[in-house]
């Protein structure tokens, strides 16, 4: 299996695990939903929209795991799970990747699901330095995201908005912690978002698509790679 | 430079030790100069073994001239009690002097060589009559290999007191128990163990020799090493922090200015850094399909 990230080792550090029914929302390729079961959590919901992902995170974790994993593909603003079934959630890289209006419709799902006084961990992205380079290749995926579907692609989110964001849900934060400072752009990173440029511009006509592709390619090669900005993790509470 | 105990052995040594491998490949007026350069920093603890060509014959004769200010690390890779004897009074002779501060049980990599030195007739029975006769104060062992078996090497050598293993960015981002030199720091910290750390400054392994042939790698490291002050800057903070006691500089005497330059600045490393660099090795090193986010 691959290593659990030192981001979720060190975001679930000081919360309390073992024996708890989790949801890790916004499941990816499995990165916290491993490092929740090595924390020896109960359960884990691995919810997740996108059907790559969920059978990502199953082929990574699912041998052994059987009977504390269900890996569940749904939508993060309207799940299967039953109103106050969860001890704690995660979402860890999610926010970002959820506009304004998705982020508000999720956090009330999520705190639908979650016991009262039960908890939550959001880890993530700081908005990057103006100068940074990194800043231009998102750009682009925003703007492709835009033509495309008529929504970004990414949104940093400051702690503070997060924070307030959750707050009219009911939740308090109980620390804030910072994960990674400067956060290592690799190229490997890189290329993921290029990748994200590559699958819109496909769904563009040529004439459009080609161009953007290009320069998704272009910027990667000129960015390399970048060490910039934070990530963050903020542990709430949710009221009784 | 900082200095921090050494396990339980009564020795401060500083945050850096000097791999005296590097004074292998100098003629001796360079070897003299570099641990004249090496003391000026303030180091104080030096380490070398037999196996390092001439470094202890280089050694030498500045660590006659400056032996009270000097705690020596030596090592064998001798499994049985003859072979062991006779390197101990041989790396003696070689460097001038009547004590090795610290011995070290070298290379240990396979758990059969465990059983052979801790058995009758093994290095370990050779290594404590040295340390009963004067010859030598402390007992250690370093390793490269799996951490388990340093785990089963402090259960079964009651008398050791210090160990030296791998550990960087790379090192620490694994999971794998291979790669679980944590479980040793922490033993290590519980025992009162001392720790010494290597490989603190390898970026990879040098390509192949079809690609690279050995006579053209321009470094004497068995790895390729990070060679610009930046990193090495970095690295040498990122072991520090780890909780080790010490750490051992590179093999090669051009990185070596480098090295003491960083150990003396050393001021720590708050976590979010340390896990940015774990974060970037493991993802440098990845070979599966990557993802968006860290």
């Amino acid at each position: 299996m691959d290593s659990v990230p030192e981001t979720v080792t060190a975001a679930l550090a000081d919360r309390q695990v073992e024996g708890q029914v989790c949801l890790e929302a916004g499941a990816g390729v499995g990165n916290t939903t491993a490092g929740l079961l090595a924390a020896g959590a109960e359960r884990v919901y691995a919810v997740t929209n996108d059907a790559d992902h969920a059978a990502v995170v199953r082929e990574r974790v699912g041998d052994g795991n059987a009977d504390r994993l269900a890996v569940v593909e749904a939508d993060l603003r309207s799940t299967p799970l039953s109103t106050d079934s969860v001890d704690l959630v995660t979402a860890h890289g999610l926010c970002n990747v959820l506009p304004p209006a998705d982020l508000d419709a999720a956090a009330a799902e999520l705190t639908r699901v979650t016991k009262p006084d039960g908890h939550l961990v959001v880890d993530d992205y700081a908005v990057p330095p103006a100068g940074a380079a990194v800043n231009r290749l998102f750009a682009l995926e925003n703007a492709a995201a835009q033509v495309v579907d008529g929504r970004p692609a990414l949104t940093f989110y400051p702690p503070a908005v997060l924070a307030a964001v959750f707050a009219d849900h009911g939740w308090t934060v109980e620390r804030k912690k910072t994960l990674l400072e400067p956060v290592p752009w690799t190229e490997a990173h890189l290329d993921a978002h290029a990748e994200v440029v590559r699958e819109y511009a496909e769904m563009l006509p040529d004439s459009l698509g080609e161009p953007l592709a290009a320069m998704a390619e272009d910027l990667v090669s000129a960015i390399g790679s970048e060490r910039t900005g934070t990530m963050y993790s903020l542990a709430f509470r949710l009221a009784e | 430079m900082e200095t921090r105990a050494l396990g339980d052995t009564g020795q401060e040594s500083t945050v850096l030790t000097f791999g005296s491998i590097a004074l292998n490949w100098l003629e001796q007026e360079g070897a003299n100069q570099l641990v004249e350069l090496v003391l000026d920093h303030g180091v104080n603890h030096f380490d070398v073994a037999p196996t390092y060509g001439d470094a202890e014959l280089k050694l030498g004769p500045k660590l006659r001239q400056y032996r009270e200010e000097v705690f020596l690390g030596c090592k064998t890779q001798e499994r049985e009690y003859e072979g062991a004897a006779r390197k101990i009074d041989r790396s003696l002779n070689r460097l001038g002097i009547d004590t090795i501060d610290l011995y070290q049980i070298h290379g240990l990599e396979y758990e059969d060589e465990l059983d052979t030195i801790t058995a009758d007739g093994g290095a370990l029975e050779a290594i404590r009559e040295a340390k009963a006769a004067g010859k030598i104060d402390h007992i250690g062992l370093t390793s490269h290999g799996d951490p388990g078996l340093i785990l089963d090497a402090i259960d079964r050598i009651d008398d050791l007191e210090t160990v030296m293993f791998p550990l960087n960015p790379v090192v620490a981002g694994k999971d794998d128990s291979e790669y679980d030199y944590e479980a040793v720091l922490d033993r290590c910290e519980a025992e009162g163990i001392g720790t010494l750390g290597i490989k603190a400054f390898a970026k990879g392994s040098w390509p192949s020799t079809d690609e690279l042939a050995e006579a053209d790698r321009p470094y004497a490291n068995w790895y390729e090493p990070v060679d610009t002050p930046a990193v090495i800057r970095e690295r040498f903070d990122f072991a520090a922090a780890q909780g080790l006691d010490t750490v051992v500089s590179p093999g090669d005497p051009k990185l070596v200015a480098m090295v003491l330059d960083a150990a003396s600045r050393f001021e720590g490393m708050d976590e979010a850094r340390q896990r940015a660099l774990i974060e970037e090795a493991r993802h440098d090193d990845s070979p599966v399909p990557e993802q968006l986010h860290h």
